[in-house]
């Protein structure tokens, strides 16, 4: 598609400047490098394809390091004043209450994020006019709360799973990313049959887990959910659970889906059941994705990660082609077609559907928010069957290439 | 016993790896009046050159941890000599402010090279032991336990050195009077050298330690290195065995909170602590102003 509009196209100026704010230290430095590697992949592709309309991407790339407001704002902004970025395209930034929608309002660039955030969609609302330019890549975390309720509920109704009593503990840790998803999770448990057996908070980052482990074993759940979302902290919560493990299923989402888990947490993950609301999915359509990252890349990176920024750059640059140019930074009327094109464009990238939800501006989740798949992110459940492998899809049935085994430290 | 054991297990092993990261900081502390910004990057560097020499290279365990102690005392010495040493001499007026501002430097650097070397991923220590003791109801991870002991072991020889060694009395001598220790001729440049490597071995295992139980990255110091701190300040600054006494306390009275209020509340419990004692023992609990022991 690009190759063609691109036919015979020659658009004066040089490189189109893609900037990035991304952890490229700190704690989240690992999720940093792959959203950088995405950017890499995905715009020598495109490059690869005459550019947008003849213009090449040239990415540049500012360290927001322990992340928070003020110096993920400095970050962007500096994208902005010193390289001339007409378009921003983050993974996530942590702690930032989304002051990066202003900074790309204030500039009028695009800007594409994947904070996963539904405060994103609260923001938008707000005041569509001003933010027209910013878009959540993938559907906000909220709707991890009902997709798990309704995936538990699939099992019981399917008999893959006969729950001990109907207490779900949920383990938030203190961002809001966690919280949320354990709000919508613990707002919605009667309606799904369910009660609460333990809310608790653990800190970010955290890895003693022994009060919290304490506090499960007094008073065992049919389910646990972590929504702290850090890999090592997850695979040592794992560790740390199995010496004495409760009759509990236990659900993790995203960390898991990061090769860390599996490296540092080895056999004690089996079994783990978790979801991503964002992922490259295990088709035939993101093979040679996959195949050229870990060939690119190492066979430890994670291509599920770097999928996100490649999706995101992708998008952009077929819709600045479609709009008839990315435009010069601070272009508001060029960035406005941008924009509208992005909105109308449904991409089908490596992480399924991105089709924007009006009221937000962020993807649609499918099937929680919207059921036809062809219009929305699936909201994929993964479960660790053997560490030494691919975790196996077990849900959505559409997706799904496995079904769900009962963890070993459940006795049947 | 089956409830609290855990959460006593888990504030036991966080207390001896307290103790073990503070030991170091409060020697080079007390002694040189040095705040070694860089401790907890050299607990980062210990664990890593284990999981190199462990992974990569393919030794034995005991080279492994013998790897990350040689490398943690060679880093040591590198900082005093090219960073300590040259500063001591040219500004010693402001030497204990300057000091605080060129070891976070250091910090930063060998940070960003870690990160630079094995990449952001968290990586697995493969010095970690599976498996639990089950004592009836009370179940105590291999890990822990191993953590525990050698921990205090550690402490145990950094005593005994201190003590009982002719070294270990010119450390202690010119900690508590750098100036009679120079006249008594002791070699004081020397001493603090010696002081640098031993920080930096003890913070070698300590980043072992630490990450056999959590995971490498790198920032695996940060963590050890403010609780350290901590530790460091409400025992009083230098005082050794008042750090280790602390650093268990401390550790056991945070699990405790954790498990009795919440998890979030352990450290802002800890905080709470320092502020409390520092209002009513400025100088710390076992500490006194303006001395400086070991």
């Amino acid at each position: 598609m690009l190759t063609s509009l691109n036919n015979g196209a020659r658009a004066a100026g040089g490189p189109i400047k893609i900037g990035s704010a991304l952890p490229m230290s700190g704690f989240a430095a690992a999720d940093g490098v792959e959203f950088k590697n995405g950017l890499t992949l995905a715009a020598e592709e495109i490059n690869a394809a005459g550019g947008i309309l003849g213009r090449p991407i040239q990415i540049e790339i500012e360290d927001t390091k322990e992340m928070g407001a003020d110096i993920v704002t400095q970050a962007m902004q500096r994208l902005i004043d010193r390289h001339s970025a007409t378009a921003i395209i983050n993974g996530y930034n942590v702690g930032t209450n989304m002051v990066e929608m202003d900074v790309a309002a204030d500039n009028d660039v695009i800007f594409v994020h994947y904070n996963t955030l539904i405060s994103h969609n609260t923001k938008f609302l707000s005041d569509p006019q001003r933010y027209y330019s910013c878009f959540q890549g993938d559907p906000p975390e909220f709707y991890y709360g009902p997709g798990f309720l309704l995936f538990l509920k699939s099992l019981i109704d399917s008999k893959q799973w006969n729950p001990p009593n109907k207490k779900i503990a949920i383990i938030p840790s203190a961002n809001e990313y966690s919280i949320v998803i354990a709000n919508a999770i613990r707002d919605r448990l009667k309606e799904f049959g369910f009660e609460l057996g333990l809310y608790e908070t653990v800190p970010f980052p955290t890895n003693q887990w022994g009060p919290t482990l304490a506090k499960l074993r007094q008073d065992p759940p049919a389910a646990i959910a972590v929504t702290h979302f850090l890999p090592q902290d997850l695979a040592q919560f794992m560790t740390q659970f199995l010496p004495e493990p409760t009759q509990s299923l236990v659900y993790m989402q995203y960390g898991p889906s990061l090769p860390a888990f599996r490296e540092i947490g080895k056999e004690a993950i089996n079994g783990v059941i978790y979801s991503t609301v964002i992922g490259c999915l295990p088709d035939d359509f993101s093979a040679t994705y996959r195949k050229t990252y870990r060939e690119k890349f190492g066979a430890n990176s994670a291509y599920i990660t770097g999928s996100q920024t490649y999706d995101g750059l992708w998008h952009y640059a077929l819709s600045a082609s479609i709009a008839g140019g990315a435009g010069e930074s601070g272009n508001k009327e060029q960035t406005h077609k941008v924009s509208e094109a992005m909105k109308r464009l449904i991409y089908r990238g490596v992480n399924g559907i991105y089709h924007a939800d009006p009221k937000g501006q962020s993807a649609y989740c499918y099937p929680t928010q919207i059921k036809d798949p062809s219009l929305g992110m699936a909201h994929q459940f993964l479960q660790h069957q053997d560490y030494r492998t691919d975790p196996k899809l077990i849900a959505p049935p559409l997706y799904a290439t496995d079904t769900m085994k009962l963890p070993p430290w459940i006795k049947v | 016993m089956e409830i609290i054991g855990p959460v006593l297990v888990s504030g036991i092993t966080t207390g001896a790896l307290y103790a073990l990261a503070t030991l170091g900081l409060s020697l080079v502390w007390g002694s040189l009046g040095m705040l070694n910004m860089a401790h907890g990057t050299l607990l980062t560097i210990g664990g890593y050159a284990a999981f190199t020499a462990a992974s990569q290279l393919g030794l034995p365990v005991p080279l492994a941890v013998l790897a990350a102690v040689i490398v943690g005392g060679l880093i040591g010495a590198l900082i005093f000599v090219l960073v300590a040493y040259p500063l001591s001499r040219r500004s010693p007026e402001t030497f204990e402010t300057t000091i605080m501002i060129a070891t976070f430097g250091v910090a930063l650097t060998l940070e960003n090279t870690v990160l630079r070397l094995y990449g952001g991923q968290p990586l697995g220590q493969p010095l970690s032991v599976p498996g639990a003791i089950s004592l009836g109801a009370f179940v105590l991870p291999w890990q822990n336990l191993i953590i525990i002991v050698s921990a205090i072991a550690l402490m145990g020889a950094t005593a005994l050195f201190l003590t009982r060694t002719k070294m270990g009395r010119a450390i202690r001598a010119t900690a508590q009077n750098p100036d009679a220790a120079k006249l008594m001729g002791v070699p004081v440049a020397q001493v603090y050298l010696q002081v640098l490597i031993l920080s930096g071995m003890l913070a070698g295992v300590c980043g072992v330690l630490v990450s056999s139980i959590t995971q490498l990255s790198p920032s695996l110091g940060a963590d050890p290195m403010l609780k350290a701190f901590i530790m460091c300040v409400v025992a009083g600054l230098g005082n050794l065995p008042g750090a280790i006494i602390t650093s268990f306390g401390l550790a056991i009275v945070e699990a405790l909170v954790q498990f009795l209020a919440g998890a979030r509340w352990g450290f802002p419990a800890l905080l709470a602590i320092v502020i409390l004692v520092l209002i009513r023992r400025p100088g710390g609990l076992f500490g006194r102003v303006d001395v400086r022991r070991l």
